[in-house]
């Protein structure tokens, strides 16, 4: 009988209690929290995330993107990277900001269970706190989507707030244009499928452009028409060398060369008997996923079609949906099968590279956005940017309340909290008030990576939204607070109320956790996932 | 990289929150101060990437030096084409990578200038750290350096004189003036021509506004000198006749290009060839010479005399049997044929590949006057000359007396080749010599005066970044690089926006009678393109360590 301690948990498991529990869930949001926030604002600076050598380096200012790549251990942290991802999914940008939200309820609460506030009693003070936050943000939002050129606007600028924080800033009028541009060609659809980026080295970035129709990077095959007027595109994924017989080990036993010989004609025929039943289609065009050998080639150059091959299966699908054909991989019910069409289809050249380009295409939608940029980090980072620029468009399509931005919204939510805490009896007023505190660190930051005096301009607005003007907000190209509204600073309201929310529900997570238990660490050897 | 952060142990994000939450910042402070890690962070960017340009910026201009690069596997590269130097320098730190990237982008913007460019880069971030240092916040600095290139580009623009495509002398001189930082300079006489002669033919230059440099063939055959490397009108062939007795050299050629094999039949499925006996072999060897025999009796049939065989993986594109067949039959066969090359080959020749035998036909046919097997030192090469109805291709054969010359005599073509295109896509030419570069830095710093606050003092910082390119160039070439500058700026002060340095004579002179001149495109996308990579850089406050 042994009078050790026992432990109730297998060796290697561990369990944090209490304080300690708290304290290292508050320590790691915390951290992450202040290590995203200098990406904050227009002025935010980027990161270099470096990986291993076979990782290519990034630099990035997407919040997202760079809590992805972060190797984390911390259970409290990692429910902060899982908001910012669910920003990322549900809106496309705010990733910072929720993030950073997150991390600032949660410092405030720190400070409130120093002053001995049970966690409950903060967290029904911040759900208080977030009913009121949300009723005065609701109030605040404007729509204008029945005014067409009204409408555009409000796109225009919220694209343009959205891509001021990023890398594009310099050419946010040419890169917001594209943008709504492009998203008002989906015409409320939404499919950001149909809208295509592709990025080429070289140029500058002010040289990017948006294409109507769509562009294939491959090659058109030999000696085939290389521009087609009025197309009609047979879509396939069939293997165009030879159609094998799928059996593993297969095989035919001859006692003459001159029946291998036969065998040989005959596979030949069959080929081309494929290849003719593809042609009866009627279409001029075919386009398939796998190779297309030189045999089969050379029939659809006799046949006058041009035949693409190697589609990837990503270029195929997109095809099919733009093109409004449908893939086949058999071709016997040419009657059934519905063509890809468009009006041309021709060759085209970017930078160093021979595209192919199909205009007038059947979804009138679709369109390519041609990025160019010095390095590729720079146009991965553009590519990053546009499409956070994309997604918020469409969701804004869908919800056009719009709120105003430069830290407006913020401080309007922040002062509606402070009010309703003061009508509120008891210590969840005291949560209340931190919460408010939380929400004005955000336009804090913001001037902050700007590198002005932060507190002065908080200061000076707070003051201006306790006066009655609530459209004003930080000017952070003269450093003063302004007037947002005519600065045309605009942000949707769907994402507001997604940081808001999301924040505060991940803060409540976060607080009421008391207990941490680590499993025992599966024995393994180095990490391969991300090798 | 000792400012790695990644917060992956709750210890480690202590001490980082820790010191967020404890550093309240004081009040009233009205200019930017930051924390000191972004500033580490930023001062170790700045340092790896001006030592990436550092490291270049002797092979800048005419008297530039080489450089010996030795790869891992041991072989041996000497150059001073900016974007190969980077490319072989494997540099590790993530913001001087972005000068490598940098260096390529130019590289395939312009062709030429990728020295230049990263040069370019290299000061802007001396000039932007010393802007750094006097507290102006690094997005400020970042605008107003894309002004001032924006700027540049409409000083360039405005110094510089239209081209057209049909006034040879003009493009021969930017081509030289390309040529003469190489290695192969003395040899710009003859490469000039070559790089102007080879890019006309590709286009047409009326309505031409870009070339495809793929329709240009360089080939590179060790032997001879430089001053061999010869422009074909035609094309040729890397691979050598096949066959031992067949024909080398064919007059009044007709060419058959084939994608088909010409040995023993072979089924996409396995297939056993089942013998019982001894007279059974006989009779599958006997039907085996028949089957081959067929098909080069076809080819006979149709006339053609020249066949180009494509390289199959599958198996043998072409067996002994056939060669001999071949051979007796007076046909000379070029085997080993990639398939990427098809296309080029079609297109000069004016034939149609062949992917089976049914459609070999007289109408697929190209046709030449002359088809021989040329030695090239050890090696030999194919040679048609005198096509009919040819597309807009050309070939260059390219000559050294050694390998090591032999690559940069093709990269420096290279170069050539890519001036003359930038000249087909913007046909405008500026002055050489570090004038331009001078001149905008007389015009910004005018016209920073004219404006107020951070930015004059950040466009007035862009200016003076750009003397590095004279500055550069006058050291390169032994001269004193502060008198030189100093009188150049003094000249163009006065109003002669072309004197530039005449490196040859050492003197200040007006570059445009010394024919030094550059596409004006080379020399605004290093501007741009260096300006947006800095700014980049600049904009970059932390490196994370990713898993």
């Amino acid at each position: 009988m042994s009078y050790q301690p026992f432990s109730m948990y297998k060796a290697g498991a561990d369990e944090e209690k209490a304080e300690n529990a708290r304290l290292s869930a508050f320590v790691g949001a915390i951290a992450i929290g202040d290590l995203i926030k200098s990406t904050l604002g227009p002025k935010g600076m980027d990161k270099i995330l470096q990986g291993n050598e076979r990782k290519e380096m990034q630099v990035t200012n997407d919040g997202a993107t760079i809590l992805k790549s972060i190797g984390i251990d911390n259970p409290a942290a990692k429910i902060l990277i899982d908001i910012s991802k669910v920003q990322d999914d549900e809106v496309g940008d705010g990733t910072t900001s929720v993030t950073v939200l997150a991390c600032e309820l949660l410092r405030e609460a720190e400070a409130l269970i120093g002053q001995k506030i049970h966690p409950q009693t903060i967290v029904s003070g911040f759900r208080k706190a977030t009913v009121a936050a949300r009723g005065a943000l609701e109030a605040s939002a404007i729509d204008n989507s029945r005014d067409q050129a009204g409408f555009r606007a409000d796109l225009l600028n919220i694209a343009k707030t959205t891509l001021s924080s990023k890398i594009l800033t310099q050419y946010k009028d040419l890169y917001a244009n594209l943008a709504v541009d492009a998203v008002l060609r989906l015409k409320g659809s939404g499919n950001l499928d149909a809208i295509q980026i592709i990025k080429k080295l070289g140029g500058s970035l002010a040289d990017s452009y948006l294409d109507e129709g769509f562009l294939l990077d491959k090659k058109i095959g030999l000696n085939q028409p290389k521009r087609i007027e009025k197309a009609k595109i047979l879509i396939a994924n069939t293997p165009m060398d030879t159609d094998k017989i799928k059996v593993f080990g297969s095989r035919v036993k001859v006692d003459s060369v001159a029946k291998v010989a036969e065998l040989e004609l005959a596979e030949k025929e069959k080929m081309k008997e494929k290849v003719e039943k593809i042609v009866k289609h009627g279409a001029n065009v075919f386009i398939n996923r796998q190779l297309i050998y030189n045999y089969p080639e050379q029939l659809f150059a006799d046949a006058g079609m041009m035949a693409i091959e190697h589609a990837d299966f990503e270029g195929v699908e997109r095809l099919a949906l733009v093109l409004g054909g449908e893939i086949v991989s058999t071709f016997d019910c040419p009657d059934k099968v519905r063509l890809g069409q468009c009006e041309l289809i021709e060759e085209v050249m970017i930078g160093e590279d021979m595209l192919i380009k199909f205009s007038g295409v059947a979804l009138g939608e679709a369109c390519t956005i041609v990025l160019r940029g010095a390095t590729q980090q720079i146009l991965d980072e553009a590519e990053r940017s546009l499409h956070d620029a994309l997604c918020v468009l469409t969701r804004t399509v869908r919800e056009p309340r719009i709120v105003f931005g430069g830290g407006c919204s913020e401080m309007l939510m922040a002062n509606a909290v402070s009010n309703a805490a003061a009508q509120t009896p008891g210590k969840e007023a005291i949560a209340m008030e931190s919460f408010a505190k939380a929400l004005r660190q955000l336009p804090t930051y913001i001037a902050d990576n700007a590198g002005y005096d932060s507190s002065e301009l908080v200061a000076q607005l707070r003051a201006f939204h306790a006066s009655g003007q609530s459209v004003y907000g930080l000017n952070m190209l003269e450093g003063k607070c302004d007037d947002v509204k005519a600065l045309g600073i605009t942000e949707s309201f769907h994402l507001k109320r997604q940081v808001l929310l999301s924040a505060s529900e991940a803060a409540e997570m976060i607080l009421r956790v008391d207990d941490i238990i680590k499993a025992a660490p599966r024995r393994r050897n180095a990490d391969m996932r991300h090798h | 990289m000792t400012q790695s952060s990644a917060p992956s142990a709750p210890s480690a994000a202590t001490s980082s929150s820790a010191a967020g939450s404890v550093l309240k910042k004081p009040s009233n402070v009205s200019a930017f101060k930051d924390r000191s890690k972004p500033e580490h962070v930023r001062d170790s960017n700045i340092i790896a990437a001006k030592s990436i340009a550092e490291a270049v910026r002797t092979s800048l201009g005419p008297k530039g030096m080489d450089k010996m690069i030795q790869s891992s596997d041991g072989s041996v590269t000497i150059t001073n084409d900016g974007a190969t130097i980077l490319k072989q320098m494997q540099v590790s730190h993530p913001a001087a990578k972005m000068l490598v990237e940098l260096s390529k982008a130019q590289d395939i913007e312009a062709g030429d200038g990728t020295t230049t460019v990263v040069v370019i880069a290299g000061a802007l971030l001396d000039a932007s750290s010393k802007l750094l240092a006097k507290g102006i916040h690094p997005t400020v600095i970042s605008e107003s350096f894309q002004r001032a290139s924006a700027k540049a580009r409409q000083v360039l623009q405005g110094i510089s004189h239209k081209v057209e495509l049909s006034d040879r002398q003009s493009l021969l001189q930017s081509a030289s003036t390309s040529l003469n930082s190489k290695v192969v300079s003395q040899f710009s006489s003859q490469l000039a021509p070559i790089a102007v002669d080879a890019v006309m033919k590709v286009i047409d230059p009326a309505t031409a506004t870009n070339v495809d440099l793929r329709d240009i063939k360089l080939i590179k055959k060790l032997g001879g000198t430089v001053d061999d490397t010869e422009l074909i009108d035609g094309l040729v062939l890397d691979q050598k006749a096949a066959g031992f007795d067949a024909p080398k050299k064919v007059e009044k050629a007709k060419i058959g290009l084939i994608q088909f094999c010409i040995s023993p039949p072979k089924t996409d499925m396995e297939n056993n060839v089942i013998i019982n006996d001894y007279t059974q072999m006989d009779r599958i060897l006997k039907e085996e010479r028949q089957y081959i025999l067929n098909i080069v009796k076809k080819i006979k049939a149709s006339n053609c005399n020249v066949l180009l065989i494509q390289k199959s993986i599958l198996r043998d594109a072409v067996n002994e049997l056939a060669l001999h067949f071949l051979s007796k039959m007076k046909i000379m066969v070029v085997k080993d044929i990639e398939r990427d090359d098809i296309e080029f080959i079609c297109k000069s020749l004016a034939c149609k590949p062949i992917a089976s035998l049914d459609h070999f036909s007289g109408e697929m046919l190209g046709y030449a006057d002359l088809v021989e097997e040329v030695s090239t030192g050890s090696s030999r090469v194919v040679k048609f000359t005198g096509v009919a109805n040819p597309g807009r291709t050309v070939s260059v054969l390219v000559r050294g007396s050694n390998r090591l010359v032999l690559d940069e005599a093709d990269r420096s073509i290279h170069d050539a080749l890519c001036v003359i295109r930038c000249l087909v896509k913007e046909r405008a030419l500026i002055a050489g010599g570090g004038a331009p570069e001078i001149e905008l830095v007389i015009r910004l710093s005018e016209y920073a005066n004219t404006l107020t606050g951070m930015e004059q003092y950040c466009f007035r910082a862009f200016a003076e970044a750009l003397e590095i390119v004279p500055y550069t160039l006058a050291e390169n070439a032994g001269l004193n690089p502060i008198a030189t500058v100093t009188e150049l700026r003094n000249r163009h002060a006065q109003g002669q926006y072309t004197a530039g340095i005449n490196v040859r004579k050492g003197l200040i002179t007006d570059i445009l009678e010394e024919n030094v001149v550059q596409p004006l495109l080379v020399s605004q996308s290093a501007i741009s393109l260096a300006s947006e990579t800095v700014r980049s850089i600049l904009k970059i406050d932390d490196i994370i360590n990713t898993a």
